[in-house]
């Protein structure tokens, strides 16, 4: 008898690899096979005639909204992620669980409308 | 399917639920070295159809716009995408003067190899004999298989916004900004919407819900959570009409403006195969995955409905949605960005959360939770969540409506106004300033009035921005 | 085999914990409040918001004060599967809670007639007197700081009735995020407001870690969070003392943190500083009876037993916060932090009562922390009163003349600064002479050498505060004019409330201690 697989996650990690050393392989490898002929202009950033925006990695400011979303998104993840198991143990659980439920759901909706009363979820 | 069976089926549907969370696949006879050739045909089976993928997108859109597509490489220019790769190959890569070069070739790599790792739970077909080994034709299941391609998606954003933020430039920052901010939003609704699935299958393992699908078709009983499913799983890979991260007339080319031959390739390639795995995940939660369409599935007792048949219908139903794709594609615009992120924000997030609600309410009224009566409990329960859902919904279009409404243009514009020069809008008469300069000619006068205003109108700013918040606030 | 056959009937079985509502209702009742403050703040017209808030926390604030005046001793209890443990002490903690939290919501109100609270921004992010400030001012959206005291005081409130280190954890986080932000609100002195801030909050997620870290290892130690298991698992687990030592100190970085004891204090003056002034007599109040009652529950349910293992550094670190908080007093300048580092000298002297580890010190920490904590918001209160060219005046020389422009202000201030440096017949005295006593009765010779160390500190303290005294009665006023503003009711009765215990509990002060010593038991 050969060896059964043990844990349900060892194929996913073996099927990641191989798309790991797919995308290596084009990545890295590749690399050699094209020309390599010297441009200065080649290696400048793409920007097309507007002003040099400063950038991320030298302290340069991206707009405020998307660390706003960034915020939002882990409230509503959070929430998610309560939900599922929620969702799956639901049976067993009982009238508790979805009252449990409801006021839980309710509890995020506030902060919901409220950030959607201040303008949180307008983008100009 | 008429309606009666339907209704029995959905008042069937506790009897199945309650597995406990546990996969039904039944691994135990598959060695390890099975699940590697398995994997690597599952690999192998996704590369062969993102190839095809691509030339069938070219054409079938080509033909949408009345031109014949791609037809010179091979039969029906099939091999079109081969020499597409081969060119890419072929092409100089370089990393941009400002760029961070380890991130700069991470980006890549990450969101080419992680895009597959969702496809890793799909069944894609039903239990065969391989190498004498009775095994499902999936690569692997666990009780949380679809939270596995719930975090690949969550990781695969890294690859884009890495990517943008790597290249050192400022349409990449952008759009690898735009792109996760897109991916992350959408995500929220497409996991609430999965919620519903979830409830009515008792179990994440997607043998299970493939299982709890026998009878009834997911599509049916969670049939808003399937069309919420739809529309992010567009917003979630990038796809048009809500390509925003790419949008050639704003950000050049995104997050991948600066990459060059395979690095580029790998995005390209990314994004096809991340189109397959969500569209195998929909095959799997709201059409039966393997499972033989309702029709086929009687014939014969089901002998077109097991074993390597599965294999079949699968594909069929995931190249409905990869077609489902290319229409799109070929017939709608691209998306304003603020109504995208509207559209999410402000009516698929709420909207599934209601509807998830609903079917847990559904749901305790099936279980008896709500009282004995569960047929006639469901059906109150129904109609008044779906009652409040309406007019949510309207009241949140009536003021879509009423904003859009209520900046009327009006017949004549103060273009100083402002504080600073605003052209006119077509049909707009340009309002005479108050106490300009009106005795020289008409250029100085101009000049002349636009510097007189500027201080006045400093003040009328405040009023003007103030009215505007209080209208759209109180 | 057909895949369904092994679909089987739901197996496990779930028995939801068993809740007393009565004796969560007051957290309920505030949690309620609070998320009332943000539908408010979303949907009441922007005219009525100020009154709704005011007076959606004070009637929250009020209402669950009576529910634990009137229903105590039936709430008392274990619920929540142990989450939550309601006793004596947990109630005393909840009602100086909402009452401080209530008088600090008076002073947050104070307005001096202006349109919003006066002491917060509406726009943190605008130049000071721009043209967008200007416009954030007619639109007034300051009325958040309400329902964000109120979430602070629903973490206070749990924060002394955790009963598992989990439960503790999340009450720390629920009151200290709502002061990260109420502190970057100060209207005047911006700048300074948004570095404490964000001081606060670096130092603060720090030593939430270390509280994390530490509950870990606790649980590797017990194989439990519940602190009754704990205390049980002391005695009879043995072989790994090394976790147990490490977590609990690891444990005591995190609360130390919070009521700002030496070495853990460096964030105390500037962040006194730096927030606005209500905020800064909220915090020092109701933070510290909140963070105090959990310190009691978790040394006094969780580690007594292994008090051996700890006591030591406790005890160093009581002394040091005494002598440290005490002698950099003498050399500040400005009110604020000077009454900043009182609080740390003031946290010491507690810490002292807290190490009796005996019924007597609970009841002299609880009878210290009323005295202390009303007579601070008071004092606060009087800072905010006294103002230069718009701003408080803060800097101690402007305080000098102050008791012939103000007699009234300046005498209920020295009263203030006597209970502070605890002058027989107020408040001071009497708690710490109960803390002392509790001390030298039942912690031995550290409990002596502690107490000693507490008087001399308490003698350098009483020299600052005299000296504010005679600045204020016996200096001509010098520089640029002090104005003294008129309270509105609300202030003045948080003022007033602070005096009157003051006085009160330093002339009658046995109802009190009594009181604290009949419910200073804990259960688990």
């Amino acid at each position: 008898m050969a060896v059964v697989v043990s844990s349900p996650y060892l194929p996913i990690l073996i099927f990641f690899a191989c798309g790991i050393a797919f995308a290596a392989l084009s990545v890295l490898g590749l690399g050699v096979v094209g020309p390599k002929k010297y441009n200065s202009a080649k290696f400048v950033a793409y920007e097309c005639g507007i002003q040099p925006s400063p950038r991320a990695d030298q302290g340069g400011r991206v707009p405020v909204k998307f660390y706003t979303v960034a915020m939002l998104f882990i409230i509503f993840d959070i929430e998610s992620v309560f939900l599922f198991p929620f969702a799956v143990a639901f049976d067993s659980l009982g009238l508790f669980a979805l009252v449990e439920m409801v006021l839980f759901v309710l509890t995020v909706f506030v902060a919901y409308v409220y950030v959607w009363r201040r303008g949180g979820l307008d983008w100009d | 399917m008429s309606l009666v069976p339907t209704l029995s089926a959905l008042s069937s549907l506790p009897a199945e639920a309650g597995v406990g969370g546990n996969p039904v696949a039944d691994f135990s006879d598959t060695p390890l070295w099975l699940a590697a050739v398995k994997a690597v045909a599952i690999f192998v089976y996704l590369m062969l159809q993102v190839v095809l993928v691509i030339w069938f997108e070219r054409r079938v859109i080509g033909r949408m716009q009345q031109r014949p597509g791609p037809n010179r490489f091979g039969p029906w220019g099939i091999g079109q995408t081969l020499a597409d790769g081969f060119k890419l190959m072929w092409k100089e890569t370089f990393v941009p003067k400002g760029a961070d070069t380890f991130t700069f070739l991470l980006a890549p790599i990450i969101a080419g190899a992680v895009a597959f790792v969702g496809f890793a739970i799909i069944p894609v077909g039903g239990t065969v004999n391989l190498f004498g080994h009775m095994t499902p034709l999936q690569i692997t299941d666990a009780p949380v298989a679809v939270l596995v391609v719930l975090a690949a998606a969550g990781v695969g954003a890294y690859g884009f916004v890495l990517a943008g933020w790597s290249s050192g430039s400022t349409y990449p920052l952008l759009g690898g900004l735009r792109s996760t901010a897109q991916v992350v939003s959408y995500e929220i609704a497409m996991g609430l919407s999965l919620v519903a699935v979830f409830l009515y299958a008792g179990s994440m393992s997607t043998s299970s819900i493939v299982a709890a699908q026998r009878d009834l078709w997911f599509v049916i009983p969670a049939f808003f959570s399937f069309a919420v499913y739809v529309i992010c799983m567009v917003g979630e890979t990038n796809r048009l009409p809500f390509d925003l991260a790419e949008g050639e007339g704003e950000l050049v080319g995104g997050y991948h403006t600066e990459y060059s031959g395979m690095r580029f390739a790998m995005f390209f390639l990314g994004e096809y195969v991340n189109m397959f795995t969500v569209s195998a995940l929909a095959t799997t939660m709201f059409l039966g995955g393997p499972a033989a369409p309702p029709g086929i599935a009687a014939i014969g007792g089901g002998v077109l409905d097991q074993g390597w048949w599965g294999l079949l219908w699968f594909t069929i139903k995931m190249w409905v949605f990869m077609w489902f794709f290319v229409w799109l594609r070929g017939s709608l615009p691209r998306t304003r960005y603020d109504q995208f992120m509207r559209f999410g924000w402000k009516f698929l997030i709420p909207a599934t959360l209601v509807w998830v609600l609903a079917v847990a309410f559904i749901r305790g009224a099936q279980l008896s939770y709500l009282g004995e009566n569960t047929l006639l409990a469901t059906v109150i329960v129904v109609l008044v969540v779906a009652v409040g859902a309406l007019v949510a919904a309207w009241n949140w279009d009536e003021r879509r409506a009423r904003a859009t409404e209520s900046e009327p243009v009006p017949d004549e514009i103060d273009p100083f106004a402002g504080g600073f020069p605003v052209p006119p809008l077509p049909g707009q008469q340009l309002r005479e300033p108050d106490g300009g300069v009106t005795a020289g000619g008409s250029g100085s006068g101009a000049l002349a009035s636009s510097a007189s205003s500027t201080p006045t109108s400093i003040p009328a700013l405040g009023t003007t921005k103030e009215a505007h918040r209080g209208g759209s606030d109180a | 085999m057909s895949p369904l056959a092994l679909i089987g009937p739901p197996s496990a079985t779930f028995t939801p914990s068993e809740v007393s509502y009565l004796s969560i209702l007051p957290m309920l009742i505030v949690a309620g409040a609070a998320l009332i403050g943000v539908l408010v703040e979303a949907f009441a017209p922007r005219a009525a918001r100020f009154t709704a808030q005011f007076a959606v926390a004070m009637l929250g604030l009020l209402a669950a004060f009576a529910v634990i005046a009137m229903r105590a001793p039936a709430m008392i209890g274990v619920t929540l599967s142990g989450a939550v443990v309601v006793d004596g002490p947990a109630l005393v903690f909840q009602g100086m809670v909402l009452l401080m939290g209530a008088a600090g919501l008076a002073l947050m109100a104070e307005r001096f007639g202006g349109r919003g609270p006066d002491a917060f921004t509406p726009s943190g992010s605008s130049v000071p007197g721009s043209q967008a400030e200007g416009l954030a001012e007619r639109l007034g959206t300051t009325t958040e700081v309400f329902p964000l005291t109120m979430f602070a005081l629903l973490g206070m409130m749990l924060f002394p009735a955790s009963g598992d280190l989990l439960t503790m954890f999340v009450a720390l986080e629920v009151l200290s995020m709502p002061l990260y932000v109420l502190t970057a609100l100060a209207r005047r002195r911006r700048l300074l407001s948004q570095e404490a801030a964000l001081k606060y909050f670096l130092l603060g997620s720090f030593s939430s870690a270390f509280f994390l870290f530490g509950a870990a290892l606790l649980y590797g130690y017990a194989g439990s969070l519940n602190l009754g298991e704990i205390g049980r698992a002391v005695g009879t687990v043995s072989g790994r003392g090394g976790l147990l030592a490490a977590g609990a100190l690891l444990l005591f970085v995190g609360l130390l943190f919070k009521v700002g004891a030496v070495p853990f204090h460096s964030w105390t003056p500037d962040v006194y500083q730096g927030a606005p002034t209500p905020v800064t007599g909220f915090m020092a109040a109701c933070t510290k009876v909140a963070a105090f009652g959990a310190l009691l529950r978790l040394v006094y349910v969780g580690l007594a037993g292994s008090r051996w293992d700890w006591e030591l550094v406790l005890w160093i670190v009581a002394g040091l916060t005494m002598v440290v908080g005490s002698v950099l007093s003498v050399s500040q300048t400005d009110i604020k932090r000077l009454l900043a580092y009182s609080s740390v000298a003031h946290a010491g002297f507690i810490l002292v009562g807290l190490l009796a580890i005996d019924r007597a010190g609970i009841a002299a920490v609880t009878f210290y922390l009323a005295s202390y904590g009303f007579a601070t918001i008071a004092a606060f209160g009087i800072v905010l009163l006294v103002r230069a060219r718009g701003s408080e005046a803060t800097h101690i020389s402007q305080w000098a003349g102050l008791g012939r422009r103000a007699p009234v202000l300046a005498a209920g201030m020295g009263l203030l600064l006597m209970g502070f440096a605890g002058i027989p017949l107020t408040s001071g005295f009497t708690a710490k002479f109960a803390v002392f006593a509790a001390a030298v009765a039942h912690a031995g010779a550290a409990g002596v050498v502690l107490t000693v160390i507490g008087v001399l500190s308490s003698a350098v303290t009483a020299y600052v505060y005299f000296r504010i005294v005679v600045l204020m009665f016996f200096s001509e006023p010098g520089g640029a004019p002090v104005d003294v503003l008129r309270p509105s009711a609300g202030g003045a009765t948080a003022i007033g409330v602070g005096l009157l215990t003051t006085v009160v509990l330093g002339v009658f002060p046995a109802p009190l201690l009594a009181l604290a010593a009949s419910a200073s038991q804990f259960l688990w």
